[in-house]
Protein backbone atom coordinates (compact mmCIF):
# COMPACT_ATOMS: atom_id res chain seq x y z
CA UNK A 1 0.00 0.00 0.00
CA UNK A 2 0.93 3.32 -0.99
CA UNK A 3 0.93 5.86 2.61
CA UNK A 4 -0.35 8.41 1.26
CA UNK A 5 -3.56 7.32 -1.23
CA UNK A 6 -3.79 3.85 0.92
CA UNK A 7 -3.96 2.42 -2.99
CA UNK A 8 -2.12 -1.21 -3.81
CA UNK A 9 0.85 -0.83 -6.45
CA UNK A 10 -1.57 -2.39 -9.14
CA UNK A 11 -2.91 1.16 -8.75
CA UNK A 12 -0.01 2.76 -9.60
CA UNK A 13 0.79 0.44 -12.35
CA UNK A 14 -2.44 0.22 -14.21
CA UNK A 15 -1.99 4.40 -13.96
CA UNK A 16 1.74 4.35 -15.47
CA UNK A 17 0.70 1.96 -18.02
CA UNK A 18 -2.27 4.15 -19.06
CA UNK A 19 -0.04 7.63 -19.16
CA UNK A 20 2.71 5.51 -21.27
CA UNK A 21 -0.45 4.32 -23.36
CA UNK A 22 -1.53 8.01 -23.68
CA UNK A 23 1.74 9.77 -24.61
CA UNK A 24 2.77 6.71 -27.39
CA UNK A 25 -0.56 7.85 -28.86
CA UNK A 26 0.43 11.29 -29.07
CA UNK A 27 4.03 10.70 -30.04
CA UNK A 28 2.29 8.03 -33.09
CA UNK A 29 -0.11 10.73 -33.98
CA UNK A 30 2.43 13.44 -33.73
CA UNK A 31 4.92 11.80 -35.77
CA UNK A 32 2.80 10.28 -38.56
CA UNK A 33 4.57 9.72 -41.76
CA UNK A 34 4.27 12.23 -44.86
CA UNK A 35 2.66 9.62 -47.11
CA UNK A 36 -0.39 9.61 -44.36
CA UNK A 37 -1.11 12.81 -45.01
CA UNK A 38 -1.65 12.66 -48.52
CA UNK A 39 -4.62 14.12 -50.15
CA UNK A 40 -5.20 11.42 -51.87
CA UNK A 41 -5.45 9.03 -49.49
CA UNK A 42 -8.84 7.30 -48.73
CA UNK A 43 -11.69 8.91 -47.50
CA UNK A 44 -11.51 6.64 -44.60
CA UNK A 45 -8.26 7.51 -43.41
CA UNK A 46 -8.88 11.10 -43.75
CA UNK A 47 -11.69 10.41 -41.69
CA UNK A 48 -10.14 8.45 -38.73
CA UNK A 49 -7.44 10.69 -38.97
CA UNK A 50 -9.83 14.14 -38.60
CA UNK A 51 -11.44 11.82 -35.63
CA UNK A 52 -8.47 11.11 -33.71
CA UNK A 53 -7.41 14.61 -33.73
CA UNK A 54 -10.41 15.63 -31.44
CA UNK A 55 -10.01 12.24 -29.66
CA UNK A 56 -6.09 13.12 -29.06
CA UNK A 57 -7.35 16.76 -27.58
CA UNK A 58 -9.29 15.08 -25.10
CA UNK A 59 -6.58 12.53 -24.40
CA UNK A 60 -4.28 15.53 -23.68
CA UNK A 61 -6.53 17.46 -21.24
CA UNK A 62 -7.01 14.33 -19.42
CA UNK A 63 -3.93 13.88 -18.73
CA UNK A 64 -3.17 17.18 -17.73
CA UNK A 65 -6.58 17.45 -15.82
CA UNK A 66 -6.18 13.74 -14.14
CA UNK A 67 -3.17 14.47 -11.55
CA UNK A 68 -5.17 17.43 -10.90
CA UNK A 69 -8.30 16.10 -9.87
CA UNK A 70 -6.57 13.25 -7.56
CA UNK A 71 -4.03 15.52 -5.68
CA UNK A 72 -7.25 18.63 -5.16
CA UNK A 73 -10.22 16.68 -5.19
CA UNK A 74 -9.65 13.14 -4.08
CA UNK A 75 -13.60 12.78 -3.55
CA UNK A 76 -14.28 13.48 -7.32
CA UNK A 77 -11.28 10.93 -9.05
CA UNK A 78 -13.71 7.72 -8.95
CA UNK A 79 -15.93 9.66 -10.77
CA UNK A 80 -13.31 11.07 -13.29
CA UNK A 81 -11.94 7.73 -13.43
CA UNK A 82 -15.24 6.20 -14.35
CA UNK A 83 -16.02 8.84 -17.53
CA UNK A 84 -12.59 7.51 -18.53
CA UNK A 85 -13.19 4.49 -18.54
CA UNK A 86 -16.28 4.61 -20.16
CA UNK A 87 -15.19 6.91 -22.66
CA UNK A 88 -12.18 4.49 -23.40
CA UNK A 89 -14.54 1.70 -23.94
CA UNK A 90 -16.74 3.83 -26.03
CA UNK A 91 -14.24 4.54 -28.42
CA UNK A 92 -13.17 1.29 -28.60
CA UNK A 93 -16.97 -0.25 -29.62
CA UNK A 94 -17.05 2.87 -32.19
CA UNK A 95 -14.04 1.74 -33.56
CA UNK A 96 -15.00 -2.16 -33.85
CA UNK A 97 -18.67 -2.31 -33.87
CA UNK A 98 -20.37 1.22 -34.82
CA UNK A 99 -17.63 2.78 -37.14
CA UNK A 100 -15.93 -0.06 -38.47
CA UNK A 101 -16.98 0.72 -42.10
CA UNK A 102 -16.10 4.73 -41.56
CA UNK A 103 -12.57 4.76 -40.18
CA UNK A 104 -9.68 3.39 -40.82
CA UNK A 105 -6.18 3.52 -39.17
CA UNK A 106 -3.01 3.86 -41.15
CA UNK A 107 -1.03 0.91 -41.84
CA UNK A 108 2.14 2.48 -39.80
CA UNK A 109 4.40 0.46 -36.94
CA UNK A 110 3.46 2.44 -34.34
CA UNK A 111 0.16 3.27 -34.88
CA UNK A 112 -0.71 -0.78 -35.35
CA UNK A 113 0.79 -0.90 -31.86
CA UNK A 114 -1.47 1.43 -30.04
CA UNK A 115 -4.45 0.00 -31.56
CA UNK A 116 -3.27 -3.52 -30.29
CA UNK A 117 -2.72 -2.30 -26.81
CA UNK A 118 -5.83 -0.70 -26.50
CA UNK A 119 -7.49 -3.50 -24.52
CA UNK A 120 -5.00 -2.96 -22.09
CA UNK A 121 -5.22 0.47 -21.46
CA UNK A 122 -9.25 -0.40 -20.65
CA UNK A 123 -8.26 -3.09 -18.32
CA UNK A 124 -5.72 -0.74 -16.76
CA UNK A 125 -8.61 2.04 -16.56
CA UNK A 126 -11.32 -0.54 -15.32
CA UNK A 127 -9.14 -1.84 -12.43
CA UNK A 128 -8.31 2.11 -11.41
CA UNK A 129 -11.93 2.50 -11.03
CA UNK A 130 -12.53 -0.32 -8.89
CA UNK A 131 -9.83 0.02 -6.74
CA UNK A 132 -11.23 3.62 -6.15
CA UNK A 133 -15.14 2.90 -6.06
CA UNK A 134 -14.62 0.07 -3.21
CA UNK A 135 -11.96 2.00 -1.88
CA UNK A 136 -14.50 4.90 -1.23
CA UNK A 137 -16.70 2.26 0.24
CA UNK A 138 -15.14 0.26 2.94
CA UNK A 139 -14.04 4.02 4.18
CA UNK A 140 -17.50 4.86 5.04
CA UNK B 1 -41.52 11.09 37.42
CA UNK B 2 -40.04 7.40 37.48
CA UNK B 3 -43.50 5.88 36.63
CA UNK B 4 -43.24 7.96 33.53
CA UNK B 5 -39.78 7.25 32.89
CA UNK B 6 -40.46 4.22 32.67
CA UNK B 7 -44.07 4.06 30.53
CA UNK B 8 -41.95 5.92 28.20
CA UNK B 9 -39.07 2.90 28.23
CA UNK B 10 -42.68 0.48 27.89
CA UNK B 11 -43.79 2.95 24.56
CA UNK B 12 -39.69 2.84 23.43
CA UNK B 13 -39.77 -0.89 23.34
CA UNK B 14 -43.32 -1.26 22.27
CA UNK B 15 -42.38 0.92 19.12
CA UNK B 16 -38.75 0.34 18.59
CA UNK B 17 -39.43 -2.68 15.99
CA UNK B 18 -41.72 -0.66 14.27
CA UNK B 19 -39.60 2.19 13.40
CA UNK B 20 -37.92 3.07 10.14
CA UNK B 21 -34.38 1.72 11.24
CA UNK B 22 -35.34 -1.45 12.30
CA UNK B 23 -38.52 -2.49 10.10
CA UNK B 24 -37.37 -4.72 7.53
CA UNK B 25 -40.24 -3.84 5.39
CA UNK B 26 -38.93 -0.61 5.19
CA UNK B 27 -35.33 -1.43 4.34
CA UNK B 28 -35.26 0.17 0.86
CA UNK B 29 -34.67 3.85 -0.44
CA UNK B 30 -37.59 5.93 -1.87
CA UNK B 31 -36.17 7.97 -4.93
CA UNK B 32 -37.74 11.31 -4.97
CA UNK B 33 -41.02 11.77 -7.53
CA UNK B 34 -38.48 14.45 -9.29
CA UNK B 35 -36.51 11.65 -9.88
CA UNK B 36 -39.06 8.90 -11.30
CA UNK B 37 -40.28 12.05 -13.50
CA UNK B 38 -36.96 12.10 -15.53
CA UNK B 39 -36.21 8.54 -15.72
CA UNK B 40 -39.31 8.29 -17.29
CA UNK B 41 -38.58 10.89 -19.36
CA UNK B 42 -34.89 9.16 -20.33
CA UNK B 43 -36.87 5.80 -20.73
CA UNK B 44 -39.18 7.37 -23.08
CA UNK B 45 -36.89 9.70 -25.16
CA UNK B 46 -34.46 6.71 -25.94
CA UNK B 47 -37.33 4.69 -26.64
CA UNK B 48 -39.12 6.55 -28.52
CA UNK B 49 -35.51 7.15 -30.49
CA UNK B 50 -34.76 3.62 -31.05
CA UNK B 51 -38.47 2.95 -32.64
CA UNK B 52 -37.95 5.95 -34.57
CA UNK B 53 -34.72 4.60 -36.20
CA UNK B 54 -35.90 1.39 -36.55
CA UNK B 55 -39.22 2.93 -38.32
CA UNK B 56 -36.94 4.83 -40.55
CA UNK B 57 -34.64 1.96 -41.32
CA UNK B 58 -37.74 -0.21 -42.40
CA UNK B 59 -38.62 2.69 -45.10
CA UNK B 60 -42.25 3.27 -42.92
CA UNK B 61 -41.99 6.93 -42.26
CA UNK B 62 -41.86 9.78 -45.61
CA UNK B 63 -40.16 12.78 -46.17
CA UNK B 64 -36.38 11.00 -45.69
CA UNK B 65 -33.98 11.43 -47.82
CA UNK B 66 -32.95 7.77 -49.47
CA UNK B 67 -29.97 9.00 -50.17
CA UNK B 68 -29.20 9.28 -46.43
CA UNK B 69 -30.21 5.97 -45.85
CA UNK B 70 -28.19 4.35 -48.47
CA UNK B 71 -25.15 6.33 -46.70
CA UNK B 72 -22.76 4.68 -44.23
CA UNK B 73 -24.53 6.80 -41.70
CA UNK B 74 -27.73 3.98 -41.90
CA UNK B 75 -25.29 1.34 -40.01
CA UNK B 76 -23.99 3.57 -37.68
CA UNK B 77 -27.40 4.50 -36.73
CA UNK B 78 -28.52 0.34 -36.66
CA UNK B 79 -24.97 -0.04 -34.09
CA UNK B 80 -25.79 2.89 -32.00
CA UNK B 81 -29.47 2.13 -31.64
CA UNK B 82 -28.72 -1.53 -30.59
CA UNK B 83 -25.92 -0.34 -28.17
CA UNK B 84 -28.18 2.92 -26.31
CA UNK B 85 -30.80 -0.01 -25.78
CA UNK B 86 -28.50 -2.72 -24.18
CA UNK B 87 -27.21 0.90 -22.01
CA UNK B 88 -30.73 1.54 -21.16
CA UNK B 89 -31.31 -1.72 -20.30
CA UNK B 90 -28.42 -1.53 -17.38
CA UNK B 91 -29.66 1.70 -16.54
CA UNK B 92 -32.84 0.95 -15.39
CA UNK B 93 -31.44 -2.60 -14.17
CA UNK B 94 -29.11 -0.68 -11.83
CA UNK B 95 -31.95 1.73 -10.74
CA UNK B 96 -34.40 -1.39 -10.23
CA UNK B 97 -31.72 -2.63 -7.77
CA UNK B 98 -30.01 0.63 -6.51
CA UNK B 99 -26.38 -0.58 -7.21
CA UNK B 100 -23.74 1.25 -9.52
CA UNK B 101 -26.81 3.53 -11.04
CA UNK B 102 -24.76 6.62 -10.62
CA UNK B 103 -21.43 4.69 -12.77
CA UNK B 104 -24.18 3.50 -14.80
CA UNK B 105 -25.43 7.24 -15.78
CA UNK B 106 -21.91 8.36 -16.34
CA UNK B 107 -21.77 5.66 -18.82
CA UNK B 108 -24.50 6.73 -20.83
CA UNK B 109 -23.49 10.54 -20.68
CA UNK B 110 -19.86 9.72 -22.07
CA UNK B 111 -21.53 7.37 -24.88
CA UNK B 112 -24.04 9.98 -25.53
CA UNK B 113 -21.30 12.92 -25.99
CA UNK B 114 -19.32 10.60 -27.65
CA UNK B 115 -21.77 10.02 -30.30
CA UNK B 116 -22.90 13.58 -30.89
CA UNK B 117 -18.97 14.41 -31.12
CA UNK B 118 -18.31 11.56 -33.82
CA UNK B 119 -21.28 12.05 -35.46
CA UNK B 120 -20.44 15.75 -35.97
CA UNK B 121 -16.89 15.11 -36.76
CA UNK B 122 -17.76 12.45 -39.44
CA UNK B 123 -21.05 13.34 -41.04
CA UNK B 124 -21.32 16.92 -40.68
CA UNK B 125 -19.81 17.67 -44.05
CA UNK B 126 -22.32 15.63 -46.40
CA UNK B 127 -25.50 15.61 -43.80
CA UNK B 128 -28.51 18.30 -43.94
CA UNK B 129 -30.73 18.40 -41.19
CA UNK B 130 -33.42 18.25 -43.85
CA UNK B 131 -32.46 14.82 -44.96
CA UNK B 132 -33.47 13.44 -41.50
CA UNK B 133 -36.19 15.40 -40.13
CA UNK B 134 -37.29 12.83 -37.95
CA UNK B 135 -33.94 12.07 -36.50
CA UNK B 136 -32.62 15.66 -36.49
CA UNK B 137 -35.40 16.53 -33.57
CA UNK B 138 -33.71 14.07 -31.41
CA UNK B 139 -29.82 15.05 -32.71
CA UNK B 140 -31.17 18.75 -31.47
CA UNK B 141 -32.40 18.02 -28.35
CA UNK B 142 -29.84 15.72 -27.51
CA UNK B 143 -28.50 18.14 -24.80
CA UNK B 144 -31.69 17.79 -23.22
CA UNK B 145 -31.03 13.92 -22.70
CA UNK B 146 -27.18 14.00 -21.29
CA UNK B 147 -28.75 16.93 -18.88
CA UNK B 148 -31.83 14.55 -17.91
CA UNK B 149 -28.93 11.74 -17.20
CA UNK B 150 -27.06 14.19 -14.98
CA UNK B 151 -29.55 15.55 -13.56
CA UNK B 152 -30.72 12.02 -12.37
CA UNK B 153 -27.40 11.11 -11.62
CA UNK B 154 -27.29 13.88 -9.01
CA UNK B 155 -30.72 13.60 -7.20
CA UNK B 156 -30.16 9.56 -6.85
CA UNK B 157 -29.71 8.43 -3.49
CA UNK B 158 -27.68 5.06 -2.92
CA UNK B 159 -28.00 5.14 0.51
CA UNK B 160 -30.20 6.11 3.90
CA UNK B 161 -29.49 9.76 4.81
CA UNK B 162 -28.90 7.80 8.74
CA UNK B 163 -26.14 6.09 6.93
Amino acid sequence: MYRGFELTIIFWVAMSITYAFCFSALYAYVTLPEHLLDPNNTAKIKATLRLSTIRLVIVSLALIAYPIVFLKFFKYAKYVTVALTSWATTIYIDDYFVLERIVEYPDSGLISLVQLSRPIIILSLIWMSFELIFRSQTEV
Amino acid sequence: MIEKDKKNLEFATIFGDASNSQSKDKDHIVQSSTFRLILSFINLYALITIVLFFLVKGNLVGGVNTNFIEQGFLYVLNARAIILLILLIFLNVSAYYNYGFKYACLFLIVYMLNSAIDNAVLFSGFMHLSDRPYLSAFTITRPLFIISLFWVMIIHKNKFKSN
